[in-house]
């Protein structure tokens, strides 16, 4: 083990991919000036998915070839990895949680780490790993047994491993860090278990807890009222966060709260779950927050990740973020205030007439769970789930998956629920999958929600989508395909069937003046380029 | 103390390393046996709904995993029970380690309670005379048993096993009007099976036939002579689904009352002989 160590070691230190570059947080900032590398989870801080690289157009896209493809040795799980490409370095995750880094012009792996995984509780999630975090000279990742590990971007050596929270509990992360100057932020997944959801900052260098900011109240502290005198529990941040480094704001949304489908012990609105929080990296507070679903009892957690932009509305510069729930609505606030600004449905729903002039939901009567199965739409995974969505500035469209899905669902006989474990008769869902269901890749005016156009796909998906200043969206269907669509027009170019349902966000990237595409079918990870 | 911490750090390296490429997860190798009782059944519920339901669905009828009603029935309940003890690589089934065997048997003796449409109900005719009214029907030629036959339609030769006597009656009367779905994973699940489609192309010819498989770019049908059509979506001018029409006929009016109960009795009576 050790020779083959020593060996890689002597192979990376032999290659020109050694002279690895540290990213500096300056340069991480600025990230939208080198198109070529893919610094952040969502492409950039404002969690956009939009690359500047123009190689591949809506003329040339027909002509994509497979340029490489790697298969992890035991994958164990659903691979739905975002990597993170550095000068011709790619930084991808295998589930449950191993890191491996690939040399992005050929595929050839240069290192790779795996935690020692014992008895790992997972509840109501799948054992995966969404991505990492880069920063400086390191790779972060969080593990499923709830840790944040800091590795040697040349070699994966741990430089520090912390304990983010007991994985007994039923903590667990499958989320991408966020490294900003000098801070990592990570969330935790676990509603299911009834955790207490938080959002925690560590030291970039060291690994130090720098402040943890909790999304539910304890008993008795501010936003407890809104319990009914339950324990809070719930309110996970499993998902991607964004950045402002000029409002020095992070966003991050939280999940449901616990119990899940049978609300009767939680009477109000259950804060802070199903809301997005902006939070001041620096102090550790709260700024703001908006609550999308209160007192949820589907499911719908407010984990997606959020995006920023800037554009005009009635003639003034707006900082903004949309939002595309899994409850069905899209929401554009003041990222700035957290004021709501527009929002809409962009999938079907029936549980809310529509948003009030503040983005409060107008519920409907009979739209929760009941004891026979309540037929609501969208389903218990939502109109979309953990997948990202992508926002060029170029076109102004918001390009969204959007799954078309409803369910029956069904109220659970127990409000009772243990931590660490699943509640039991805790209530579900019947979906109306298969040809009740399908998916449709939507363009919605960043602005307003209102949809531009649509392209519709045999079943809802879980892919996210990417936006090019080439023009093109790429995005993949359940089924397999991936795909090519204008991105003024939504009109399809190219579509290739990987053989197995695409579960990642596609990325893109150059090396030595080439565009690449990335993406994952089944547990096989798949570049293209043109020939 | 500089010098001596990256040394540690990198003796951890190595150690993860190594140990992390011998971890396995150990499978105990005891059958789990399904287990039927009143009890065991309601237990199995119980785990069921708060281990499995989730991807599952509460109906077993499928969710984000595949539809598990019939799973022992096809699977049989020892290799049912140690995909749930030992999860399938590659896919988001994890080992469920907390299930001890016992209550594995309990999970698979709920989930031999779900979906069936096989029911109390006995098939009154004859087996024998059913099977020469299969033999003289034409089912042949769509349909194949125990080797022989057709490809066009379903293969017949363990229906019994899944299929109840007022399923097959209904499906002889009125083919297409209650079709399987698919057990698949995630949103592959739940699609109609054989469901009649009929397909226009841009030059205006009509191709019938049950769909074989289909993305969100191409389908695949098959016509009623067993031959596969491949279509691009973008490419035809319709592709029309028709949920209730089948290429099947409906026997009404072709079989006598006591024809149709010994078909039935002969098509109830097939569970897997090879």
């Amino acid at each position: 083990m050790r020779a083959i160590k020593y060996a890689l070691i002597l192979f990376a230190l032999a290659s020109p991919l050694a002279a690895q570059t540290p990213v500096p947080y300056s340069q991480v900032v600025k990230s939208d000036s080198e198109p070529a590398n893919w610094l952040t989870y969502g492409g950039n801080y404002y969690g956009q998915r939009f690359s500047g690289l123009k190689q591949l157009t809506p003329q040339n896209v027909a002509g994509l070839k497979m340029a490489w493809a790697y298969q992890p040795n035991r994958p164990a799980g659903n691979v739905e990895t975002s990597p993170i490409v550095v000068d011709g370095i790619m930084y991808v995750t295998e589930p449950p949680s191993t890191v491996t880094a690939l040399d992005a012009h050929t595929g050839n792996k240069l290192w790779t780490w795996s935690p020692i995984l014992k008895n790992v509780v997972a509840i109501g999630l799948f054992q995966t790993n969404r991505g990492v975090a880069v920063l400086d000279h390191r790779v972060y990742i969080a593990t499923i047994d709830a840790h944040l590990v800091a590795l040697d971007a040349t070699t994966g050596a741990v430089i520090w491993n912390t304990v983010v929270a007991d994985n007994k509990m039923g903590y667990a992360i499958t989320g991408p860090p966020l490294a900003i100057d000098g801070k990592v932020l990570i969330g935790t997944g676990g509603s299911e278990a009834a955790v207490r959801g938080f959002l925690d900052c560590y030291d970039a260098m060291t690994g130090k807890r720098l402040w943890r900011i909790w999304t539910v109240p304890l008993q008795g502290e501010p936003g407890s009222e809104t319990w009914g005198g339950s324990v809070p529990a719930g309110g996970t941040t499993w998902n991607a966060g964004a950045y402002d480094p000029k409002l020095n704001l992070v966003y991050w949304g939280t999940g449901n709260p616990a119990p899940d489908w049978n609300g009767d012990a939680r009477p109000g609105d259950n804060l802070y779950t199903c809301a997005l929080l902006a939070i001041d990296p620096d102090a550790g507070k709260m700024k703001w927050y908006f609550q999308f679903s209160p007192h949820e009892t589907h499911d719908w957690d407010a984990s997606e990740p959020p995006i920023l932009f800037d554009d005009t509305i009635k003639g003034k510069p707006r900082k903004l973020l949309g939002f595309a729930n899994r409850n069905a609505f899209y929401y554009v606030l003041d990222r700035e205030t957290g004021d709501f600004v527009a929002g809409m449905p962009y999938a079907k729903q029936t549980w809310a007439k529509g948003l009030d002039a503040t983005g409060h939901p107008i519920v409907l009567p009979n739209s929760g769970p009941s004891p026979e199965g309540n037929l609501v739409f969208p389903s218990i995974t939502g109109a979309i789930n953990w997948t990202s969505n992508s926002y060029s500035p170029l076109t102004k469209l918001f390009y969204v998956d959007a799954r078309e899905m409803g369910s029956y669902f069904v109220k659970g006989t127990s409000t009772k629920w243990e931590m660490g474990k699943f509640p039991m008769g805790a209530g579900g869902e019947r979906a109306l999958s298969g040809d009740d269901a399908y998916g449709a890749i939507r363009a919605l005016d960043g602005t307003t929600g209102k949809m531009k156009w649509e392209f519709r796909l045999h079943a809802p998906s879980w892919v996210g989508t990417l936006a090019t200043a080439g023009g093109l969206v790429f995005s993949g269907s359940d089924e397999g395909n991936f795909f090519a669509l204008d991105a003024v027009t939504g009109k399809p170019l190219w579509d290739m069937n990987l053989g197995a349902s695409i579960r990642s966000n596609p990325v893109t990237y150059a090396v030595d003046g080439k565009q690449y595409v990335f993406v994952t079918a089944g547990t096989t990870y798949f570049v293209f380029g043109l020939p | 103390m500089k010098a001596i911490r990256p040394l540690c750090v990198a003796a951890l390296a190595f150690f993860v390393v190594a140990s992390a490429a011998k971890a396995q997860i150990p499978r105990d190798p005891t059958p789990v046996v399904a287990k039927t009782s009143p009890e065991d059944v309601a237990n199995g519920k119980k785990l069921y709904e708060a281990t499995c339901s989730k991807c599952h669905g509460l109906d077993g009828g499928g969710s984000d995993g595949p539809s598990l009603q019939g799973a022992p029935e096809r699977l049989g309940d020892a290799e049912v029970g140690a995909i749930i003890r030992g999860g399938i690589p590659g896919t988001g089934m994890t080992a469920f380690g907390s299930l001890n065997v016992e209550e594995t048997g309990q999970v698979v003796g709920y989930l031999r309670t779900l979906g069936h449409t096989a029911d109390a109900e006995i098939a009154k005719g004859d087996i024998g005379k059913g099977k020469s009214v299969y033999g003289t029907s034409g089912c042949t030629g769509c349909h194949i048993i125990s080797g022989e036959g057709g490809g066009a339609g379903p293969e017949l030769t363990r229906v019994g096993a899944m299929r109840g006597p007022s399923y097959l009656r209904a499906a002889l009367l009125t083919p297409g009007a209650n079709l399987p779905q698919e057990a698949g994973a995630m949103e592959r699940g739940r699609f109609t099976q054989f469901l009649f489609v009929r397909v226009v192309t841009k030059d205006g010819h009509t191709v019938d036939g049950t769909r074989v498989s289909e993305d969100s770019f191409t389908i695949v049908i098959k016509d009623a002579a067993g031959r596969f059509h491949t279509f691009k979506k973008l490419e035809v001018q319709k592709v029309e689904k028709i949920p209730g029409k089948s290429v099947m006929p409906s026997f009404k009016d072709t079989l006598s009352a006591s024809q149709l109960d010994d078909l039935v009795a002969y098509l109830a009576s097939l569970k897997g002989a090879q």
